[in-house]
């Protein structure tokens, strides 16, 4: 076999970008991958220097690459991932991807004339890592939502209580380390079973759709509204004694006694209780504050619904 | 786990082979960085790559760190990957000594770029020695400097049986960083390595 | 006669590395020391005509020799052997009276030279 005939031809056609340059970066090879992704001729390019054919490559640092190649006669790299691209070309996948240019793998391997053990060449071999851009573009998305998804509550879309319980737990360790202020407000649907009895399920559902609403509207940024469990949910307030957690609540509370709801033509009207806690010192645990927060909010139920109540120790 | 232990002479052989290899590297260093190179002699150690992660745990303790890996291999069976290990607030300022602008590159890049020069300048001055070439795939970072090291190394170790320890510390003028460089070595390819210093070992 | 050589150096392997690139036609007797402490006994002990110097032992490592030998004029020849090759290096053994300085791992064809270079072969 004609081994350098086999080898010429195989770089030629290669699925990957071949060039080689001298040491003042003149083009001395370039193969048929390069020619038909920068749409340039090897015969218009050879003995051109590399920066007037790619005038967009970053060329201080290229220049300063393809130096430590030949001094160290050592190989270097660039990866897409830090620098998706040194040559802007097309890439071969232009109908199924969203980015414009060939995301690259590069290698630079200095190359030695016959008995010299100095490089007097470097060769660039220039991988096309579009696919592997794209689908990691796709699965960094995919993650996203899957994150998404799983610290959220399915039916009223706020946090659910795995993921509110997380959050909660570091804001009462912020609290704790530096002494600042943080409110929780428990509260729940009243009468709720009866809703879900005389309008049916699906009202009831409504009715904790339009509920958790209303309190994000009115919410600050920062709050954190999460689903408890059944018709019960917590607000998490950071930065807040328990007379500004007491404003606010009574403002949902009020807004939502108000708010008429529909449903199958029927109009329904509902309205809630709540109880808050302040933080204190005293507390270990975050759950210390929801115990809390849970008992003045029976105390809201005791005394008749439709009513705030602030723990009292 | 594993029964490999290298005899004096052939802890002493390789301890040589590594000291020359540093020399030549710094010396090239020195060229292309154009820049004075303070090379320390290194210290070698070869370990059972289990215990790495608490060795590391008390030098970087409390501190972020930056992890870079590069794999290499050669003839005659020789392979494994090269960990370079920075702490933190010596990855800044790396784009100086690399002669580019700091909007050339972008932090992570800074790391491989002088990762790979380092690995592959001193394993090339290594390999030349025992008449080997070597390739190697392009380094990776593989921690960003919030996630704890130990877990990392943890990891690696799973496939890896002997970790060759080398300490580098590199000073250069108005400048100094020092990282660790770590050869994670699987027990086949020592068992190569061992060969190749018994012959170099034969020869003398 | 034979020229008495010592060799030193802390590795075994650099050592057997020196000496075997000691021409074959160089009439020598080689001696050997693992560290700037020993490479010193030997020095005061008895005449060496050249030492192959290693900079980086224990206890005394290269440059200590080269003081020492400074103050006490110990040997004349002496050939530094180092792994470390950076100019300042250099020029700080040469200022000890070192008379030349050969990288790691030693070419035998350089070795040639220098010794032929200074008359010694």
């Amino acid at each position: 076999m004609d081994v350098a005939a086999v080898q010429s031809q195989l770089i030629e056609r290669i699925n990957s970008g071949v060039l080689v340059v001298d040491q003042n970066c003149c083009l001395l090879y370039f193969n048929r991958f390069m020619e038909s992704h920068s749409l340039l001729q090897a015969s218009e390019v050879i003995g051109k220097n590399l920066f007037d054919i790619f005038p967009d490559a970053p060329q201080r640092w290229l220049q300063r690459k393809i130096q430590s190649v030949f001094m160290l006669n050592t190989p270097a790299f660039s990866s897409w991932e830090q620098r998706q691209f040194v040559f802007k070309m097309r890439h071969a996948r232009p109908v199924t991807t969203s980015s414009e240019y060939m995301a690259q793998n590069i290698t630079f391997i200095p190359i030695c004339s016959d008995g010299q053990s100095e490089p007097d060449k470097v060769g660039i071999i220039v991988e096309d890592m579009t696919d592997v851009f794209f689908y990691q573009q796709k699965l960094k998305d995919t993650l996203k939502e899957l994150e998404e998804v799983s610290r959220t509550d399915g039916l009223t879309k706020v946090s659910n209580r795995r993921y509110w319980e997380e959050r909660f737990r570091i804001e009462f360790e912020t609290a704790q380390r530096h002494e600042h202020d943080l409110s929780l407000i428990m509260f729940d649907l009243d009468k709720f079973k009866r809703i879900n009895d005389e309008y049916g399920h699906q009202a009831g559902d409504l009715v904790l759709v339009k509920a958790t609403e209303l309190v994000q509207q009115i919410l600050r940024k920062g709050d954190l509204l999460g689903r408890y469990g059944g018709e019960e949910f917590g607000i998490i307030l950071p930065n807040t004694a328990d007379k500004g957690a007491y404003e606010l609540a009574e403002r949902i509370r009020s807004q939502f006694s108000l708010l008429t709801m529909q449903h199958d033509n029927r109009s329904i009207n509902a309205t809630m209780s709540m109880g808050i806690c302040q933080f204190d010192s005293r507390f270990t645990r975050f759950e210390d504050m929801v115990t809390r927060a849970d008992l003045a909010l029976y105390q809201s139920k005791r005394e008749g619904r439709n009513q705030v109540t602030i723990y009292q120790a | 786990m594993n029964d490999i232990t290298l005899t004096e002479d052939q802890r002493d052989c390789l301890q040589e082979l590594i000291n020359v290899a540093m020399g030549q590297a710094s010396d090239k260093l020195a060229r292309y960085l154009q820049t004075f190179v303070h090379l320390q002699v290194p210290y070698i150690e070869l370990i059972d790559s289990t215990v790495l992660p608490e060795r590391f745990a008390e030098t970087y303790a409390e501190e972020g760190v930056s992890l870079v890996s590069q794999g290499f291999y050669g003839e005659k069976g020789i392979l494994g990957e090269s960990l370079l290990i920075y702490k933190s607030h010596d990855a800044h300022g790396i784009a100086e000594i690399l002669g580019y602008e700091p909007d050339d590159v972008s932090e992570v890049e800074q790391l491989t770029d002088i990762s790979s020069i380092l690995t592959t300048t001193f394993l090339n001055g290594l390999a030349e020695q025992i008449d080997n070439q070597l390739a190697y795939s392009a380094p990776r970072v593989v921690s960003s400097m919030e996630t704890p090291l130990e877990q990392h190394l943890q990891q690696l170790s799973f496939n890896w049986d002997l970790a060759l320890k080398v300490d580098i510390s590199y000073q250069v003028v108005d400048f100094s960083f020092n990282c660790d460089m770590v050869l994670l070595i699987p027990g086949e390819a020592i068992k190569n390595i061992q060969k190749v210093l018994d012959q170099i070992l034969d020869e003398f | 006669m034979s020229i008495p050589v010592l060799i030193c150096d802390d590795s075994a392997l650099a050592r057997k590395q020196v000496k075997k690139s000691l021409p074959s036609e160089w009439d020598v007797e080689v001696q050997f020391a693992t560290n700037g402490r020993e490479a010193l006994e030997v020095l005061r002990e008895k005449q060496i005509g050249v030492l192959f110097l290693d900079l980086t032992m224990p206890e005394i490592d290269g440059v200590g020799v080269l003081e020492a030998n400074h103050a006490e004029k110990l040997v004349d020849f002496i050939i530094v052997v180092s792994a470390d090759i950076q100019p300042e290096m250099q020029s700080r053994v040469s200022e000890l009276g070192a008379l030349a300085f050969i990288q790691k791992p030693v070419n035998t064809t350089k070795l040639t030279e220098i010794l032929q270079q200074y008359g010694l072969l």
